[in-house]
């Protein structure tokens, strides 16, 4: 994840997908570069500080693309509500925005994510890309958009 | 103990969200406010979502039925891999000295080599050890074709529709067909995981109702009582792992455990008197009085 801000950041025209299915181990993402980039963004990467798992060269239509847009669903609890993308679960107190849980996913940043969000406003949390790394961690980064805007319709 | 009898331990592994990165072996105690692995604490914020809800869980119900307190190991791990690769090794070197006759595996980063290092070790265990897998470990699991090396997972909803769909490497990319109607056709979601041998023998599928599933053909329904706001509590669906593998660790029949579980949670949840934004500790604290009940019942 933050490898894609860092790229987009400096201007590559870049994808995020699943990484091809030989080196892909469930819960990890992969970002497309054109191949005469590859040099130039693992240039800026490692000037980022920020490690690469490995660099596979592969036809673009290889790496699936994630369409998370198709995987919302809402869920009113009333006072509360839930909002889950693909694996994660997000639910907030409409009044205050308070983030009251956090569920589902099962990488080890999901329960740090749950530390650090729980009991904090949907504006004032840390979100989920500032502070994970893996798939699951996307996704919640995805819910948590579609929570901040939701919340923001409920204020209206 | 009996001469010739069955050495029963249960080894539950998975990462800890701690800066920490040393491995910890040892038993597992909860007090109802401080999770205990030896002499290391775990204060009441700490359990939450994750491998520390499975463990509270599962001590609770080896309390409460006077089995044997379950064994951790555990690592560090903020999602950048090092904690869950040092439990990778060590159950690949180390752990088939503990003896485990039921091992849980958790919230563990998937990583291929060290996974598959550590499965292929089991072969070569004087006794298979009967193995559950929840959270990271199904994901990898199905990503590199061993869920049959498995004897039982517990999905949710949006990890059956994951295992279903023969193409998903995670359930970020599963097709929105199977998303649609991943809680209202699970029947059909079951189906299709047996078909592509992406399940391994048994199944709890956790949901609005539980299925308990046998090589495919469904023996229970649990969907009483029905407490729809434990959903977004984060760790509700860890308890349930936690309680079956105290269950199937202390020598319970699988399907019996997997029935004793889905009901003992759904009472511990209602025993609770939850809202969206109860945390799971509070339901933690119920379970050893629920699976006592549900265990007079049956």
């Amino acid at each position: 994840m933050q490898a894609e801000h860092t790229l987009r950041k400096a201007g590559f025209s870049i994808r995020t997908g699943a990484p091809p299915p030989e080196v892909r181990t469930g819960c990890d993402l992969a970002i497309s570069v054109p191949s005469q980039d590859v040099n130039a963004a693992e240039k800026i990467l490692k000037e980022n500080d920020i490690p690469i798992l490995d660099v596979v060269f592969t036809f673009e239509e290889e790496l699936p693309p994630l369409q998370l847009s198709q995987l919302v669903k809402k869920v009113d609890f009333g006072n509360y509500l839930m909002i889950r993308v693909g694996n994660m679960k997000l639910t907030f107190e409409k009044k205050g925005g308070i983030i009251v849980n956090i569920s589902g996913g099962g990488c080890p940043d999901i329960p740090l994510l749950g530390l650090k969000m729980v009991g904090k406003p949907l504006d004032k949390a840390p979100q989920p890309n500032e502070v994970g790394y893996t798939l699951c961690a996307y996704t919640l980064q995805k819910a948590y958009e579609h929570a901040v805007e939701a919340w923001k319709k409920v204020r209206k | 103990m009996e001469k010739g009898e069955e050495i029963k331990m249960l080894l539950l592994t998975g990462t800890l969200p701690i800066e920490e990165k040393s491995l910890l072996v040892d038993k597992i105690k909860f007090d109802g406010k401080t999770l205990y692995i030896g002499d290391k604490m775990f204060g009441y914020d700490m359990i939450s979502i994750g491998a520390t809800a499975m463990m509270a869980a599962a001590a609770t119900t080896c309390e409460a039925l006077q089995l044997e307190p379950p064994m951790a190991a555990v690592a560090g791990d903020l999602g950048q891999g090092d904690g869950s690769t040092l439990l990778y090794t060590y159950l690949t070197e180390d752990a088939s000295s503990t003896g485990a006759s039921t091992i849980t595996m958790h919230y563990i980063l998937p990583i291929r080599r060290g996974f598959m290092e550590f499965i292929e070790m089991l072969d070569y265990w004087e006794k298979r050890p009967f193995m559950i897998a929840d959270a990271g470990s199904m994901l990898i699991a199905k990503a590199t074709g061993s869920c049959r090396k498995f004897d039982l997972f517990t999905p949710d909803a949006g990890e059956i529709c994951f295992l279903a769909d023969p193409e998903a490497g995670h359930p970020a990319y599963v097709k929105s067909l199977f998303f649609a109607i991943d809680t209202t056709d699970v029947p059909y979601l079951i189906q299709e995981a047996y078909k592509y041998n992406n399940a391994p023998r048994y199944l709890l599928v956790k949901g609005p109702t539980d299925f308990i599933v046998d090589e495919g053909k469904i023996i229970h329904t649990v969907s009483e009582p029905n407490i729809p706001v434990l959903e977004p509590i984060g760790g509700t669906g860890d308890t349930i792992t936690g309680i079956l593998s105290a269950l199937i660790g202390g020598g319970y029949e699988p399907i019996k455990a997997c029935l004793i579980a889905a009901k003992a949670n759904r009472l511990a949840g209602q025993l609770a008197n939850p809202t969206p934004a109860t945390r799971v500790v509070e339901i933690i604290n119920h379970i050893g009085r629920a699976v006592k009940e549900v265990l007079d019942i049956l």
